[in-house]
């Protein structure tokens, strides 16, 4: 039924509901994107109220923002248009979960820290650490390709998510993938929603793959006097039979905030196992501490909340996604220190990053927009001979206006995403502008 | 059909006398893959030797509308190398070189003809291995593993291809050639790379992937679990997973299979079980010392007949062998079988095992069990003699009850084999109508044409929805029939 006629905001409330509808001007500027204030903030009950809204929004032409905790608002360009913030926060329940299958399906809106608490009592987990992972919706996770120290182990949500359902632009609730472990039947789908910003669907139903926690897990601290010796050790244990849990860089700053003994740079290692082997993997990670001149030292327990707690960032801060290869972690890291020096605002960046995926994250606090776009395009500049990428994931708008947030994608590639984006979302109903070279 | 000459002598031009095929006697071979009962003969074999040639010949096709069928080493399972509208097949096995091995990163790139094992062994020496390992993988290519995204014994612990692919270069049905992904791990945009594995050759040609190698494990330990029925065995495979161990591989065989190996490869397993379990733990000396303790005890309290360690490599290579010739040695018990290749959540072992047994009985079929059991993945051989078109019937019900059967447990139609032309009427079964929707149009977006691999992956004549709309034949109907 066309609602032309009728004002947008009565067929709103048709489709989920008075009190699921907000136009109040505060929440609308909360909810706002940048300098985009919606129209409306819908809360859907259900993913057929999902669906009913799109429906509506694709005939309308309005375009729409799906929303989980708010934690990556920034992440991206800013948008072209916004009438509808879509909260899920409604979509919040764990839907099925099966510990003898280790696989779990929640609905989107759900934190990861709800989802731990449901798994924790059987010892299973999905191993997805993000800063301020708890506080996280499991669709924004999933959505903007969240990871933490834990992918050393266990990889990203590509390897996690096994299904999804989510609702195309059009309002058409979709399937893909499958509820069991192991399935290679028809495309794979999820592998498509995992960091798409909800540019093709929004998310609606997942289904995850679990671990099993380790019976214990040791962690290390191996510190050490520059980035090259950073390096000798991070290709000793790569080149071993090691097999760390968590493996991670730390820069001054970022020891600092993590209250761990100060050194120019420092590789925090867990090992997660039965005990006799993190006792002996722990043995050899001394032995290749020393090998390259470093130092190694046994962290307490809370080491990895400690580090949590210290990376969440705050609204404004800027942070950056490098993606290199793990062999030029340290030309990298000098890089950062390079285009440190040329900070006028002299705001040090704290570095962080899983080194055997070569996934370094860039907190520069207080430093301002010139200062902030002239360090991403030296580090741009720095990583493009080898193939990097720096992604600005979080930060000002002036700063995403004045350089792309995404930087460059290969041109053939970037032109089947485009032909992506085009096929399913043709009137830019979802997250317009926001994604990839302005997809 | 026929192409025409003059499209012929194109490709020779592009390919070489070398790199064409176009004699009947020279073309038999590619009529089928190894589900023979599919078979569909192309009208040219085109086999390039580099890149270029393959945009060339894609172009080519697509200017005149040809379809396309790629082709590996021809082992797949479900028809998916083969030509049902004839057109020009691709053999990619003349770019089988490695390009690169960089242990520092963990990754090569190599050609997709390159064969699975021998990745491995370019490496192992360094201590390296490619990770997945379908039972083929001394014969079958790396483009065809991404092509089905294989599994294997190994993938319970590792994952299947897709975990182990960081970037393709493939030509797409439009004629592009485009880089995917690439070594370094995170880059923006749609991950295309995951999209494109398993596509089955229906985006495009693959030439060029880059893996990702991982080191081998401190320690390996094979357990071997005999059990007096499947359900036992069943129970304990659930068990071992319910207490949050992954083993590296978990394999079942039923006493068919048993019986098989050891009369034809050699008296590998205890004659009278009538199932064992063949548990393989790696990862850390001390982890697999104590994994496998827990195993075997788990085993035992599910009433195991015999438990027992590999004392040494040359044991746990006996334990290996066996199972992986055991598709070989059913030739001892039936003439021909279908293989089937379905899922259930591994909580339902147990239940599927029984009315495994029912199905059986009900159809009067003897059904012959070898399969990923850790994963749930089922590969049951319904045996039948080919002469006797009343048992190839009881057969094929059999197959389709089974498959109903994985589906109402909540599983999947194929969990590593793929679809090709042999399930695409099943796919329905698992998705509605919407969902199937959604991946025509995702393939419309890698080959605009429609003519890369057709018939394939998905069923040819969909019930059209409304967010479908369907292609314009590019050629009169039946053209190539």
């Amino acid at each position: 039924m066309s609602v032309s006629t009728r004002s947008v905001g009565a067929a709103l409330v048709d489709v989920v509901g008075a009190p699921r509808i907000s136009d109040r001007p505060e929440a609308l500027r909360a909810a706002a994107l940048d300098d985009r204030v919606p129209r409306w903030v819908v809360r859907p009950a259900s993913g057929e109220q999902v669906a009913a809204v799109l429906a509506l929004a694709a005939e309308e032409g309005l375009a729409v923002a799906p929303r989980g905790s708010g934690a990556a608002q920034d992440l991206g360009g800013p948008p072209e248009r916004l009438d509808v913030v879509l909260d899920t926060l409604d979509l919040a329940r764990v839907l099925e979960y099966k510990p003898d299958d280790l696989t779990v399906r929640v609905e989107a809106g759900l934190t990861a820290g709800a989802l731990a608490a449901s798994l924790n009592p059987r010892r299973q987990q999905l191993p997805m650490d993000p800063p301020g992972w708890a506080g996280r919706t499991l669709g924004g996770l999933v959505a903007t390709n969240a990871h933490g120290p834990l992918r050393a182990r266990y990889g990203t949500f590509r390897d996690l998510l096994l299904g999804v359902r989510f609702v195309q632009a059009d309002g058409v609730s979709t399937w893909g993938g499958a509820h069991v472990v192991k399935s290679v039947s028809g495309y794979d789908v999820p592998k498509l929603m995992v960091g798409a910003l909800g540019t093709l669907g929004v998310l609606v139903e997942l289904t995850f793959r679990l671990h099993p926690m380790p019976d214990r897990e040791g962690t290390w601290l191996i510190t050490l006097a520059s980035a090259p010796a950073a390096q000798a050790f991070i290709a000793l244990v790569l080149d071993s039979t090691l097999e760390p849990m968590r493996f991670e860089l730390l820069n001054a700053p970022a020891l600092q905030a993590s209250s761990a003994p100060s050194a120019p740079v420092g590789v925090a290692v867990s090992i997660g196992s039965v005990e006799g082997a993190v006792r002996e993997q722990g043995g050899q990670l001394e032995e290749l501490a020393r090998r390259a001149g470093g130092r190694a030292t046994a962290l307490e327990e809370d080491f990895w909340d400690r580090c949590d707690r210290a990376f969440t960032t705050a609204a404004g801060e800027v942070v950056l996604q490098i993606g290199v290869l793990p062999s030029v972690i340290a030309q990298t890291l000098e890089a950062i220190t390079a285009g440190q020096a040329d900070l006028r605002s002299g705001a040090t960046p704290m570095v962080t990053g899983c080194v055997a995926r070569g996934s370094i994250r860039v907190v520069l606090t207080g430093a301002d927009v010139q200062d902030a776009a002239a360090f991403v395009t030296h580090l741009r500049d720095a990583v493009h001979g080898f193939d990097g990428s720096v992604v600005v994931q979080a930060g000002p708008r002036e700063l995403r206006t004045a350089l792309d947030p995404w930087g460059p994608v290969e041109p053939a590639a970037f032109e089947l995403m485009r032909r992506l984006r085009d096929e399913f979302d043709p009137r830019r109903v979802l997250n317009p502008g926001r994604f990839v070279g302005g997809l | 059909m026929s192409l025409s000459a003059a499209f012929v002598e194109g490709l020779r031009d592009i390919l070489g006398p070398e790199g064409l095929v176009v004699s009947l006697e020279g073309r038999l071979v590619y009529e089928c893959d190894m589900h023979t009962y599919y078979k569909g003969m192309p009208d040219v074999v085109a086999l390039p030797d580099r890149t270029e040639q393959v945009v060339e010949v894609v172009r080519r096709c697509r200017e005149h509308g040809v379809p396309i069928v790629p082709r590996g080493a021809g082992t797949g399972l479900i028809g998916g190398a083969m030509a049902p509208r004839g057109g020009v097949m691709v053999g990619l096995n003349r770019m089988n070189a490695v390009l690169e091995i960089d242990l520092p990163n963990r990754c090569a790139t190599v050609q997709p003809g390159l064969i699975n094992l021998w990745l491995t062994q370019a490496v192992a020496e360094r201590g390296y291995f490619f990770a997945p390992d379908p039972s083929s993988q001394m014969v079958s290519s790396i483009g065809g593993n991404v092509a089905t995204n294989a599994g294997g014994a190994h993938c319970l612990k590792y994952g299947i291809t897709t975990n182990h692919v960081l970037g393709l270069e493939i030509v797409t049905g439009a004629g592009e050639l485009v880089r995917l992904g690439g070594k370094v791990a995170d880059r923006p945009g749609y991950d295309l790379t995951g999209a494109a594995v398993g596509s089955e050759g229906t985006f495009g040609l693959v030439t060029a992937v880059i893996v990702r190698l991982l080191h081998a494990p401190e320690a390996v330990k094979t357990v071997l679990a005999s059990f007096a029925s499947l359900v036992d065995a069943s129970h304990a495979v659930s068990d071992i997973i319910a207490a949050g161990i992954i083993p590296a591989a978990l394999e079942m065989l039923d006493a068919v299979i048993i019986r098989a190996i050891n009369a034809g490869v050699a008296p590998v397993y205890p004659a009278e079980a009538a199932a064992v379990l063949l548990i393989e733990l790696d990862g850390p000396r001390a982890e697999v010392d104590r994994q496998g303790q827990r195993c075997a005890g788990l085993c035992r309290e599910r009433g195991a007949l015999e438990v027992r360690v590999a004392r040494d490599e040359a044991e746990r290579t006996l334990l290996w062998k066996g199972r992986k010739e055991a598709a070989g040695a059913v030739g001892r018990v039936t003439s021909s079988y279908l293989l089937q290749d379905a899922v259930v959540p591994r909580s339902k072992l147990p239940d599927i095992m029984q009315e495994m047994q029912a199905i059986a009985a009900r159809h009067g079929v003897l059904i012959a069990n070898v399969f990923h059991a850790g994963d749930g993945n089922l590969h049951p051989l319904i045996c039948y003699d080919e002469r006797k078109p009343e048992e190839v019937e009881r057969a094929s019900l059999a197959n389709e009850e089974l498959l109903r059967a994985c589906i109402a447990l909540g599983g999947s139609i194929t969990g590593e084999h793929g679809i090709g032309v042999d399930k695409a009427k099943n796919l329905p079964l698992q998705f509605a109508e919407a969902d199937l929707n959604f991946m025509y149009r995702l393939r419309r977006v890698f080959d605009p044409h429609g003519i890369m691999n057709p018939d394939k992956l998905l069923p040819s004549h969909p019930a059209c929805g409304e967010g479908f709309r369907p292609l314009r034949p590019s050629l009169p109907a039946g053209a190539w029939i």
